[in-house]
């Protein structure tokens, strides 16, 4: 598709223009046993239809008969609870190493009998990881070599499989994708200035001598680490020059014993070698030094955290002994069960989330109902409740008609001039401005409140010196803090002085 | 055709786990890798456990001539990567190279990728199951013979599940979402009346380049191929504003009693080759819409080459077919790092523009009603324009077919006319094809009972149907060698 559309996108724009039937071409292709140009036409004729199978007559059919030609190998039940089977699952995967599948197979194989399955879990082990260390490492070296050839990796590992590799190739990709993106880094880089190539560890090369002094300066100045391009050496060059001894590779910011020179900057033994091959720098992972005058920032993450140093020693021991990759593999496995914890968790309140907010409608007090409708009637109820509302709420309509929930603000206000006399409001009102206006609004409401009890005093001004018109409060002096507020208030009184 | 609510499912899952490991090339977008994702995603979210999981076997060389030529399969199973330098004569001949190219096991991916699709056709038709999905499948462009290996495709699995189901199933329908038109599986199934093939898919300037508006099949196929031409940027709401009244009323005047559906998902938003935008939730609700039919349903993948938006479609449509709602986020699985950042189930479309206006899509779905309405199914058709047909149904019925008088298949086959029997279009207006037989379409005696299906729908029925079918085949085909005789010439 996109292949042919390179190559062949002459011939087919040709073939484009030759006419809207795709189909009047049969001819020239099926005489030409070499025609290579894909067909862009539907063509007709016996070599091109399928010949349809006659339909076999009900009674002549015989389904049991025709071989299943696949092989089953899980089938569902609903015997065994999916907690029960969760549980079964994670036991055979983190006690015993199984995947999903695995363990599944084994339940199936003993007809869904869960207590016979884990029984015989231990009798099985799952092949192990047939990847060691040095497949890995070899892998990795043929890969930076070779690119996506797997041909030519296996040349490397002619113990595996092309499909061994293509598989091991996905699982390792994932974590590579990983560091791609600090390659990407890197390359931005190093192209403007050669001489801060940003550093990463990592390197499996050169043992680490160098000074504890030298490694906490590192992580001192996170930043910069290097002043200039010649990076700070513990001891002179020897022999030919290019080979120095100590130092930190520029490259993948290892400490090392042994370095090399080179217009990129010194490098390890692995990244010079790198280098020396290839002529691009060996991409690393881990933890990068930084740059001078770069932002701490995303890269500042890739460092390890403080007190955390990167000792090639232990580095070693991790590439070589058998202890390491046991510990590794145990963590890994650690790191797993985790992971997949926390998207269940996420699933779970995800779900939850979802849940909660399906039914917080129901739950909702006036929602929906015929008696939460608007209705601009009053009972004696709501009467009642709306001057405790006042009470309450001083002359917030709207906290008052959200409380009462069928009626609205203008309701309420228009309660409020309709019956201020008779349920003597005023008084009401005083009440609450004694509770409410000077002291500090304890009911901790939000808003529009507390945007009164920042602003208490003018609201206490203006509701004692203009009660029939307590609309005033658009002239407070802090208008901004009050434009919440003042939205509220102000209507109400170009609807009072209208009245 | 009775149209459902969800209800759940017997669905079986045919993988094998060793698709996932082979590889096309460096550079090549088709990642079977994919496959394996989508799977491991499948067991993680513990649909695995809710279905029957098939290990399929491997298609044999019988198995895939039935529809492709003994010749190519030959070349498929003898080219190795290491031998490649001796068949370059037919590497061109085959199409075999460049966009398909020779890598390592790819006999045996072909093997597992139509095995898979095979054993569920066999599983549908022994009604063991209503819903079979086969991921690994779905390689539409494969040809016959002659180019066979086209677009990444080298068997055409679609094609032989179809070839199985008909074994059982009078009418099979073929739905193809793919961004690329369905032409191997269209061009299989041009002339027969018993398949129809139904593709939407992004058209102009565009792989395979054919799937226009005016292909509509050949001969007695003649309406039965359909094709919805799409500009680039559709989006979830043109997808379904017009895959669901084009498939409503082609299930209403076709009436399959299977489905294969084809869920290529270089059609959702951010594919690497593909150009529409679909979210993976658009996409399976076209899966969601052909599910309620409640027929049996045969699911393959195809195209897709974001293979993390692939694996996300899959597994939503596998959730789809079982009737079980997943959250969005992930579950912890192998490949968990291909889902970043979000690591959530659903994409969100780009912002890239709709090219397809509601106008254009209004007028596409015009024209392909009035394609349909040409059905002898459809309720529009007059009784009367096919009296002739009803009377040679019932006479056919009685006892009139014989079987032995038939001609067997093979020698039918011969008197097809090779090449150019149809195709020379130049003398007809635009598009259309020179097709000696085009009124045989109509001729089929299907009206009435089409009508008679809508309410019963039994086998019995369908078996009557499949009678007066033979007879009729007979008498098409003696048509075809007639018309062959007199209206072509032989080949240059």
């Amino acid at each position: 598709m996109v292949l042919s559309a390179k190559t062949g996108e002459d011939t087919r724009n040709g073939r484009r223009s030759r006419g809207p039937s795709p189909n009047g071409h049969a001819q020239a292709d099926s005489s030409d046993d070499e025609n290579t140009v894909p067909v862009d036409k539907i063509r007709v004729g016996r070599d091109y239809q399928a010949v349809c199978p006659e339909i076999i007559p009900e009674p002549l059919r015989k389904p049991e008969l025709v071989a299943d030609r696949a092989l089953l190998v899980w089938s569902p039940t609903t015997d065994i609870p999916d907690s029960k089977l969760e549980d079964y699952i994670t036991l055979a995967k983190e006690k015993y190493g199984y995947n999903g599948e695995q363990a599944l197979g084994m339940l199936f194989w003993h007809k869904h009998d869960l207590e016979r399955a884990v029984l015989d879990l231990a009798n099985f082990t799952p092949f192990p990881d047939e990847w060691s260390v040095e497949d890995k490492v070899l892998f990795e070296q043929a890969f930076q070599f070779h690119g996506k050839s797997f041909h030519r990796i296996r040349q490397m590992l002619p113990d595996k499989s092309i499909a061994s590799l293509v598989k091991y190739y996905y699982s390792w990709k994932k974590t590579r994708s990983r560091t791609s993106l600090m390659d990407k880094q890197a390359r931005k880089l190093s192209t403007p200035r050669e001489d801060g190539a940003p550093s990463e560890a990592g390197s499996e090369g050169g043992s680490n001598e160098e000074s504890d002094h030298e490694e906490k300066k590192w992580n001192v100045h996170r930043g910069i680490r290097r002043s200039s391009g010649s990076p700070p050496r513990t001891k002179s060059s020897d022999e030919n020059g290019k080979q120095g001894e100590g130092g930190a590779c520029s490259n993948c910011g290892v400490n090392c014993t042994v370095t090399h020179t080179t217009p990129k900057g010194i490098m390890c033994t692995s990244c010079f070698q790198h280098w020396r091959r290839t002529g691009t720098l060996r991409p690393t992972s881990g933890p990068t030094g930084g740059k001078r005058g770069t932002p701490l920032g995303v890269r500042h993450k890739r460092k390890p955290p403080r007190g955390m140093y990167i000792n090639h020693d232990d580095l070693a021991a991790f590439a070589t002994g058998n202890a390491g990759a046991i510990m590794l593999k145990a963590m890994d496995r650690e790191v797993e069960s985790l992971q997949r914890q926390i998207q269940q968790n996420k699933q779970v309140v995800s779900s939850l989330k979802r849940k909660h907010s399906d039914s917080i409608e129901d739950l909702r007090p006036n929602n929906d109902n015929a008696s939460s409708r608007i209705n601009s009637r009053w009972t004696n109820e709501e009467l009642l409740l709306a001057v405790q509302g006042v009470r309450k709420y001083g002359k917030d309509f709207k906290s008052i008609a959200e409380v009462l929930g069928n009626k609205t603000e203008h309701h309420v206000r228009t309660f409020f001039v309709n019956y201020r006399k008779r349920y003597n409001l005023d008084n009401v009102l005083k009440d609450y401005e004694r509770d409410n206006g000077p002291t500090l609004n304890e009911d901790g409401n939000t808003g529009t409140t507390a945007a009164m009890a920042t602003n208490d005093d003018k609201i206490i001004e203006v509701i004692d010196d203009a009660n029939e018109n307590g609309d005033v409060i658009c002239v407070s002096p802090t208008p901004k803090k009050e434009t919440t507020k003042g939205a509220k208030t102000t209507p109400p009184a170009l609807v009072q002085n209208a009245k | 055709m009775a149209m459902q609510p969800h209800s759940k499912k017997r669905v079986c899952y045919y993988y094998d786990s060793d698709i996932g490991n082979y590889y096309y090339g460096q550079g090549h977008p088709m990642k079977p890798h994919r496959i394996r994702m989508t799977h491991n995603l499948l067991l993680n979210y513990g649909l695995y456990r809710k279905m029957e999981i098939y290990r399929p076997h491997k298609a044999t060389a019988e198995e895939m001539t039935k529809f492709h030529s003994d010749d190519y399969i030959r070349f498929l199973r003898s080219i190795r990567p290491d031998n490649m330098s001796e068949y370059n004569k037919q590497m061109q001949r085959f199409n075999v190279g460049e966009d398909c190219p020779v890598f390592d096991g790819l006999y045996e991916f072909c093997q597992l990728s139509a095995g898979g699709s095979v054993a569920a056709a066999v599983k549908l038709n022994k009604q063991a199951s209503d819903i079979c999905i086969n991921w690994g499948g779905g390689l539409h462009h494969a040809k016959k013979s002659e180019a066979s290996a086209s677009g990444f495709c080298y068997v055409n699995d679609i094609v032989l599940g179809i070839l199985e189901l008909l074994k059982y199933h009078q009418r099979v329908l073929y739905i193809d979402i793919d961004v690329h038109h369905g032409d191997g599986v269209e061009e299989a199934f041009y002339t027969t009346d018993r398949v129809m093939t139904v593709s939407f898919h992004k058209y102009g300037e565009y792989f395979p380049g054919t799937g226009d508006l005016r292909d509509i099949g050949a001969g007695k196929g003649k309406y039965y191929a359909v094709n919805i031409p799409l500009r680039d940027g559709m989006d979830d709401e043109s997808y379904e504003s017009i895959f669901v009244p084009i498939i409503s009323k082609v299930m209403e005047t076709f009436q399959p009693s299977a489905v294969v559906h084809q869920c290529g998902a270089d059609s959702l938003t951010g594919d690497r080759l593909g150009c529409f935008n679909l979210t993976v939730r658009g996409h399976g609700k076209c899966v969601e819409f052909v599910k309620k039919y409640n027929l049996p349903f045969m699911m393959v993948g195809g195209g897709g080459y974001t293979i993390r938006n692939v694996s996300r479609a899959w597994t939503y449509e596998t959730s789809v077919a079982l009737g079980v709602e997943i959250a969005n986020e992930l579950p912890y699985n192998d490949y968990f790092e291909y889902f970043g950042p979000d690591f959530k189930l659903h994409i969100s479309p780009s912002n890239m523009a709709n090219q397809n206006t509601t106008e254009y899509l209004e007028k596409i779905k015009t024209r392909l009603f009035e394609n349909l309405r040409m059905l002898p199914h459809a309720p529009g058709v007059q009784v009367q324009t096919i009296p002739e047909d009803a009377i040679n149904e019932e006479s056919d019925n009685e006892d009139k077919i014989d079987k032995d008088e038939r001609l067997p298949q093979k020698d039918l086959d011969k008197r097809i006319a090779p090449d150019n029997e149809f195709s020379d279009s130049e003398d007809e207006g635009e598009g259309g094809r020179r097709d000696h037989r085009s009124y045989k379409g109509r001729k089929r005696p299907r009206l009435e009972k089409g009508n008679e299906n809508k309410e019963s729908g039994d086998k019995k029925h369908i078996k009557d149907e499949l009678k007066s079918e033979k007879g009729e085949d007979k008498e098409d085909s003696k048509s075809i060698a007639e018309s062959e005789s007199k209206d072509t010439g032989p080949l240059p």
